[in-house]
């Protein structure tokens, strides 16, 4: 019986796991593991026992994979991390996702430069994707202030999703074989072209697995007052999709700000969604005050969330993986900050509390019941 | 007579995990790209956390022969002799 609620919390200095109860009254930290290696993502394994994953992006001696099988007691490095073929001319720069895909053992890994990789036996081989790897487009991309980077994996059914910045948003509608760049209606702030075919620097796509069809999107946004070639593009930054990401349109009205990373879709109702604003230049806290933004119904209008949440002279940022929300019957909203705070937001983020307050700066967030 | 002494590569401690705990490694190679090579055949892993898979030195890695930094001799061409002793260590960097 599922009745533990595990974080797996990826930070500039190593991984760390929270574990509690279901009442969520008490969290016990363990780690860091891989101490001092900042780790960009992580993944709760479900299928089968749970096995928790993190990457572990070492500027001396390059990118491992960590894995536990003990709920995060101890963790091991895989036999192997993804790596360019040798003749291929790239090399790893760091991994940016991980996702389950069919089957017991199927990984797929998303990593800087912005290339996909899959696994069939749980991390310890792994083989490039072509389909996106060496897409025409591919050596046309750029790097964002990040990386260029592969950052989100949507899978839906044959569908396949994939957040590249920047780059863009491809579709895959053959189960991740070939990829297009789907990007009808997703704006650029950056080039002359306000909706160029690719090139968009998204910041992170969710779905709904109850909605066939919608996607939300936070893209790059900020781009309201530019006066330069091409003119405004206000309220780029937020998007919903209804046709399986074909074509978006913007749901940012009503936002303090468009900009910002993560996106997140409450687990039992897909008319909810959540955004964190940031000021665009600063990447900070609109007036120093963080509030989660809501919306109940797919975007149409917005609401400030913010009970619990310091009101004045706070100026993190949250990352693009750093907000998760649980599927319990209230599942509750958490964040992490650059600052290192783990904040915990009851009833769909009706009341925030801060479980953890002195982290190293938290990059990624993942939680699961198990 | 005794065996001509190859290159001793001094290992080390966070990599030894990667050659089975061994602190020092014997190679014969007449340079460092040599020695890579060896090393690429001998100690995979090991030869993983010390060049990308390009084939290039990371990045944040030093390496000395004896007391020199290779970037003020011939980077990977520089000339290896019996006795030296080939060392792998991070870069101060980071924060």
């Amino acid at each position: 019986m599922a009745d533990r609620v595990v974080l797996t919390i990826g930070t500039r200095k190593g991984v760390f796991v929270a574990e509690a109860a279901k009442p969520r009254r008490r969290f016990v930290l363990r780690g860091p593991f891989g101490s001092g290696v900042p780790v960009y993502t992580t993944l709760i394994d479900t299928r089968g026992a749970p096995r928790l994953y993190a990457s572990s992006c070492n500027p001396f001696f390059g990118m491992k994979l960590l894995r536990s099988t003990d709920l995060g007691k101890t963790f091991k490095e895989t036999k192997s991390a993804p790596a360019f073929p040798k003749d291929d001319g790239r090399a790893l720069a760091n991994i940016w996702s991980l996702e389950v895909g069919d089957g017991r053992k199927e990984l797929w890994c998303g990593v800087e430069p912005a290339s996909l990789f899959r696994s069939h036996d749980g991390g310890d081989s792994w083989e490039i994707v072509p389909g996106i790897s060496n897409h025409e487009h591919a050596r046309k991309w750029q790097p964002g202030a990040g990386g260029l980077c592969l950052h989100t994996i949507v899978r839906d059914g044959g569908r396949v999703h994939l957040g590249i910045s920047t780059g863009g948003h491809y579709l895959s509608e053959d189960g991740g074989q070939t990829y297009r760049a789907s990007n009808q209606g997703v704006g650029a702030g950056f080039a002359p072209d306000p909706y160029p075919e690719f090139g968009q620097c998204v910041h992170k796509i969710a779905r709904h697995e109850g909605a066939p069809g919608r996607l939300y999107m936070q893209n790059h946004g900020g781009w309201a007052d530019w006066t330069g070639p091409g003119g405004p593009r206000p309220d780029i930054g937020v998007l919903r999709s209804d046709d399986s990401g074909r074509s978006w349109r913007s749901i940012a009205r009503g936002l303090p700000s468009d900009f910002g990373f993560p996106i997140v879709v409450h687990p039992h109702d897909a008319d909810i969604v959540y955004v964190m604003p940031l000021e665009p230049a600063t990447r900070t806290c609109p007036g120093g005050a963080p509030a989660v933004w809501r919306s109940e119904n797919g975007g149409g209008s917005w609401s400030r969330v913010a009970s619990g949440l310091p009101k004045r002279q706070t100026y993190f940022t949250v990352q693009r993986d750093a907000m998760t929300i649980d599927r319990l019957e209230s599942p509750a909203l958490y964040f992490g900050t650059t600052t290192g705070q783990l904040w915990m937001g009851r009833d769909g983020g009706e009341r925030f509390d801060c479980l953890f307050d002195s982290l190293p700066p938290i990059h990624n967030l993942k939680v699961a019941v198990v | 007579m005794g065996a001509t002494p190859g290159t001793t590569i001094h290992v080390f401690g966070p990599l030894r995990a990667y050659c089975a705990g061994a602190s020092r490694l014997s190679v014969s190679a007449h340079t460092l790209r040599a020695l890579l090579a060896d090393l690429e055949q001998s100690e995979p892993d090991l030869y993983r956390n010390v060049c990308d898979e390009t084939g290039t030195l990371r990045h944040h890695l030093n390496v000395f022969v004896n007391s020199d930094n290779v970037r003020d001799l011939d980077g990977v061409d520089t000339t290896l002799r019996p006795g030296d002793v080939v060392t792998f260590l991070p870069a101060v960097s980071g924060g």
